[in-house]
């Protein structure tokens, strides 16, 4: 049987703090690589664990795949005892990798993408646009403050139209990403709203308005979710979410979901 | 270790019998880790193994606890899944066949609120090709005693068995909570209701509480607790109810190395099963197993018997 993911040992290239706190792991991962689709997952534990503590690996989103080379990207931001480890670990050093997991955005029905990124949230976006990249579409990237924004420069070179929104209004647009979703779509006339296609990631309170707007004006909207997780591959049944067809499971039915599927309460 | 010191003709007797159950080694993969097997496949193959307990099956198909339902605590996992499965009967029909063909020896874990339930599902389950033996969670609500759980009550727990034994012909195994003052009890009336063997431990009934929010961590408040963090206690129940049983013991709790299965082993366990570190690491079973073998080979075991401590 053809393989879809694997368990390996992974070689990190390089390992950047690009905001305080957040880090750009830069890794050598062929395999996983060539399978990954935008808006998958992996499992990972630093090679610096030693031991039983922290016991399980982190969820993180992949970031951007350059399969030509096979490296891979993850964008994290240092919260707890796992991605502390992530933080510490240099170029030569290894982590253990159990990946590509989970659903990754469906992008059949893509004919004009518009991206929704807040914060962190453009972890799994980045490999979404450079894989759009040369369909017309946007990309809407927020942060509290200019100085928090992440990735814009990658982003821009996709050639989608990037809009930004920060809260503080010290860069792009001032206010939410939503305000700046919802301006773009009201443009829109019955028949273009048919051929967008919103895919979001960030809190669950931006998704959660990402989607009733989308809602409102019949575009069809992804998110990606994130849940705490012990296996990611549907072994624990632990990583459940309420949809209209009662549980699903964020590593294995996600962790991208058609929003209208998802109960929003 | 070599694929070879794992053939029967140069290494180690490996197999080892529950009852009927036969297994070609002692390694197992616990109930609610492995999933239904086939979403393990791509990494590991399950053939392998000395076998695998699937997912708790209920007659009806259950959704489970509300979220959060994993918190990590030292060492440990705290889990609260509340028996989300696919019932019996998908089960029969959807899961069944991919591990009856891929070869995989199928224990499959029940569970039910009745004994009536207990009952109707191990006659729905026998004669059906591709299940090894039936592995008994006891370890739940009798509704009609209130709600007392069948594993912490010895008539219950040999009502039980009686009633699953009479039911079907398939080798018993039942699966003993720990959440007892004296788990002895509880191993001693599924022997005398007629259990094939006994496996131990369930998780540790726990919880944790998030003090920002001033509120239990858990959707359902109290979970189980499993991994390396319960290992010694259940290291030194599987030591008492192995002498306290003629049995078969098979020992589960905290399982992650090759070295925590070897004192399973010696502690008088006959198998064991690895829940919580498969999470972690999808070959954990595998790894143990070849570890096993390496090391029976370097100190001359001849079987997995001769691994336990006589006294
Ligand atoms: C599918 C998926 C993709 C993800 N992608 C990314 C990513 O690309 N970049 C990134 O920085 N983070 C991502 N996350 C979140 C990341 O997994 C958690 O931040 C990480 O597990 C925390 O581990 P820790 O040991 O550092 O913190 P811990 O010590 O475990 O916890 C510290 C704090 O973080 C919270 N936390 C723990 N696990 C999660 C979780 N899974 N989700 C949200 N909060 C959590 C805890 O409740 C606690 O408050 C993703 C999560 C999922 C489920
Ligand atoms: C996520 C999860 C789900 C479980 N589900 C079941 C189950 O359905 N039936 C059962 O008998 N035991 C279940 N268990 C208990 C395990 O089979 C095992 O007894 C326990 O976790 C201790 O072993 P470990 O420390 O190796 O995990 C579950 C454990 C975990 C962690
Ligand atoms: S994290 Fe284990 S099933 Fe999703």
């Amino acid at each position: 049987m053809k393989k879809r993911h694997f368990d390996k040992t992974a070689r990190i290239i390089e390992n950047l703090e690009i905001r305080p706190n957040i880090f750009l792991m830069r890794l050598a991962c062929p395999d996983i690589c060539s399978y990954a689709q935008p808006g998958q997952f992996c499992m990972v534990k630093s090679g610096l664990v030693q031991g039983l503590d922290p016991l399980l690996r982190r969820p993180l989103s992949i970031h951007r795949c350059h399969r030509d080379t096979g490296e891979m990207e993850f964008l994290f931001r240092v919260v707890g005892r796992g991605t502390k480890a992530l933080s510490m670990q240099t170029s030569g050093q290894e982590v253990e990798l159990l990946g590509p997991l989970g659903k990754g955005f469906d992008l059949k029905p893509t004919q004009i993408p518009i991206i929704v990124g807040g914060g962190l949230g453009v972890a799994p976006l980045l490999f979404l646009a450079e894989t759009l990249s040369g369909k017309k579409g946007v990309a809407i990237l927020g942060a509290v403050t200019k100085g928090e924004l992440l990735r814009l420069e990658p982003f821009k070179k996709t050639g989608l139209e990037i809009l930004v929104a920060t809260e503080d209004g010290s860069f792009g647009n001032e206010g939410l990403v939503t305000s700046v979703l919802e301006r773009l779509l009201a443009k829109l006339d019955d028949r273009a709203a048919r051929d967008v296609a919103v895919f979001a990631c960030g809190p669950h309170p931006m998704l959660r308005a990402v989607f009733s707007i989308c809602n409102g004006y019949g575009v069809k909207c992804q998110v990606a979710l994130e849940t705490i997780m012990a296996c990611g591959s549907g072994l624990c049944l632990g990583c459940a979410v309420r949809s209209s067809g009662g549980y699903m499971h964020v590593c294995k039915d996600g962790p991208c979901f058609d929003a209208s599927r998802l109960l929003w309460e | 270790m070599t694929k070879e010191n794992l053939s029967k003709d140069n290494g180690p007797k490996l197999d080892v019998k529950i009852g009927g159950l036969r297994l070609k080694n002692p390694v197992m993969l616990a109930s609610g880790t492995c999933g239904y097997g086939e979403e393990l496949s791509d990494l590991i193959d399950l053939s392998a193994l000395g076998g695998i307990v699937v997912k708790g099956i209920s007659l009806e198909a259950r959704t489970g606890n509300k979220p959060p339902r994993l918190f990590e605590t030292p060492c440990g996992l705290l889990n609260a899944i509340g028996l989300e499965n696919v019932g019996v009967q998908s089960f029969l029909k959807e899961k069944l066949p991919w591990l009856k063909k891929n070869q995989v020896t199928t224990v499959v874990n029940i569970l039910g609120n009745s004994i009536d339930e207990y009952e109707q599902m191990a006659a729905l389950l026998d004669g059906q090709s591709g299940i090894d033996a039936i592995e008994v969670n006891i370890s739940c609500p009798n509704v009609k005693k209130g709600g007392v759980l069948f594993g912490t009550d010895p008539k219950a727990a040999f009502e039980v068995t009686r009633a699953v034994k009479r039911a079907c012909s398939l080798p018993v195994i039942v699966k003993l909570s720990p959440n007892v003052t004296d788990i002895c009890e509880i191993a001693i009336a599924a022997e005398e209701a007629g259990a094939d063997g006994v496996s131990l431990i369930n998780t540790l009934l726990a919880m944790a509480i998030d003090i920002e929010k001033r509120r239990p961590v858990l959707g359902n408040v109290f979970g189980g607790l499993s991994g390396p963090a319960i290992k010694p206690v259940a290291l030194r129940m599987v030591w008492q109810v192995s002498r306290a049983v003629s049995i078969p013991v098979v020992g589960i709790g905290g399982i992650t190395t090759y070295e925590d299965a070897i004192e399973f082993l010696m502690a008088g366990a006959s198998a064991i099963q690895v829940g919580t570190a498969t999470l972690v690491k999808p070959a954990a079973g595998l790894d143990i197993l070849h570890g096993l073998v390496d090391f029976m080979l370097q100190n001359n075991y001849q079987s997995i018997g001769e691994l336990k401590i006589q006294d």
